[in-house]
């Protein structure tokens, strides 16, 4: 697969990951914060098993804002009374628009 | 990061280098299409970048570990070029003043323990018009970017020896050289760079 569509992927399987771990952890105390925490502790793992795969840069940067956006929007949405699918669902498209962002930014760095 | 850590790297080192060489080969040909005279590759590691060297050159090619340079045998007899590999410090190397006419560092100068010492010696045997053309990774100025980088830095330390934290741009200038040519691969991290000694 061509590795810039993979990016993609990447994103948006680990958002849901991150957003599927945390929803079912499910702080109760500090949600969005410890969110955040739990985000950021659980892509260390991901990071070290994908990178050998899509590259070390390209995968550290955006599961590095992943685990901690998607963490504080799922713990932040465990809270409440949404389901784990829609909790999970957000994080993959969290997952997706940073991965998105990134690509651009890459293109806009890049061209210099 | 000692010598022996090193060698105990290389076992897993083709393993975890795996992806950057996917995402990195086409921009490494393009850097080093004019590499041209007496080449010294220091850190060849286990040889990933040689199949990114253009045909025929004559290559000197130094690494800390003997472990590495033991792994690189198979893609140093597919070159089809001459490279003559040695066990030696990028820091203290024991070539003779102004040898060579293009030095090549690829994830050289985050690794060494003194990245300016180790730029010092690489301009002391580089010939006063000779190149020094870089493929390296350094600190993003992005803050966005950055803290992932400082903060994976110490694992990236453990597992690989390699610092994600420094600014190499600011330390080839540091060491003596002018950057001729600068390119951004990925984002403002990874790096080809062309440095000439001032």
């Amino acid at each position: 697969m061509n590795l810039k569509i993979a990016d993609f992927f990447v994103g948006a399987f680990s958002g849901a990951l991150v957003a599927s771990a945390v929803s079912y952890i499910s702080p109760t105390f500090m949600p969005m914060l410890l969110g955040g925490l739990i985000g950021m502790i659980l892509v260390v793992p991901l990071k070290i098993a994908l990178m050998p795969l899509f590259g070390a840069f390209e995968v550290m940067i955006p599961l590095a804002i992943i685990g901690m956006t998607v963490g504080m929007g799922a713990g932040m949405l465990s809270f409440t009374t949404v389901s784990s699918n829609i909790i999970i669902a957000s994080g993959a498209l969290t997952g997706l628009t940073v991965a998105t962002i990134v690509y651009f930014s890459n293109k806009r760095y890049t061209a210099l | 990061m000692s010598k022996q850590s090193y060698d105990g790297t290389a076992r897993y080192f083709d393993y975890f280098a795996g992806g950057d060489m996917r995402r990195w080969s086409p921009s490494q040909s393009t850097l080093f299409k004019n590499l041209k005279g007496k080449v010294l590759y220091i850190g060849i590691g286990t040889g990933q970048e040689i199949v990114n060297f253009p045909e025929g050159l004559n290559i000197t090619a130094a690494d800390l570990s003997f472990e590495m340079l033991k792994r690189s045998n198979q893609r140093v007899e597919n070159y089809s070029g001459k490279i003559n590999r040695c066990q030696m410090d990028a820091e203290t190397t024991a070539f003779a003043d102004n040898t060579f006419d293009t030095i090549v560092t690829v994830c050289v100068l985050c690794t060494v323990k003194q990245p300016i010492l180790c730029l010092q010696e690489l301009k002391r045997v580089l010939k006063p018009e000779g190149e020094l053309v870089m493929f390296e990774h350094v600190l993003s100025k992005n803050p966005i970017y950055g803290l992932p980088l400082k903060m994976m830095s110490f694992i990236t330390e453990y597992l690989q020896g390699t610092y994600l934290d420094r600014d190499t741009v600011a330390n080839v200038e540091r060491a003596g050289f002018k950057i001729h040519s600068h390119k951004n691969v990925y984002l403002d991290i990874v790096k080809a760079l062309i440095a000439r000694p001032t």
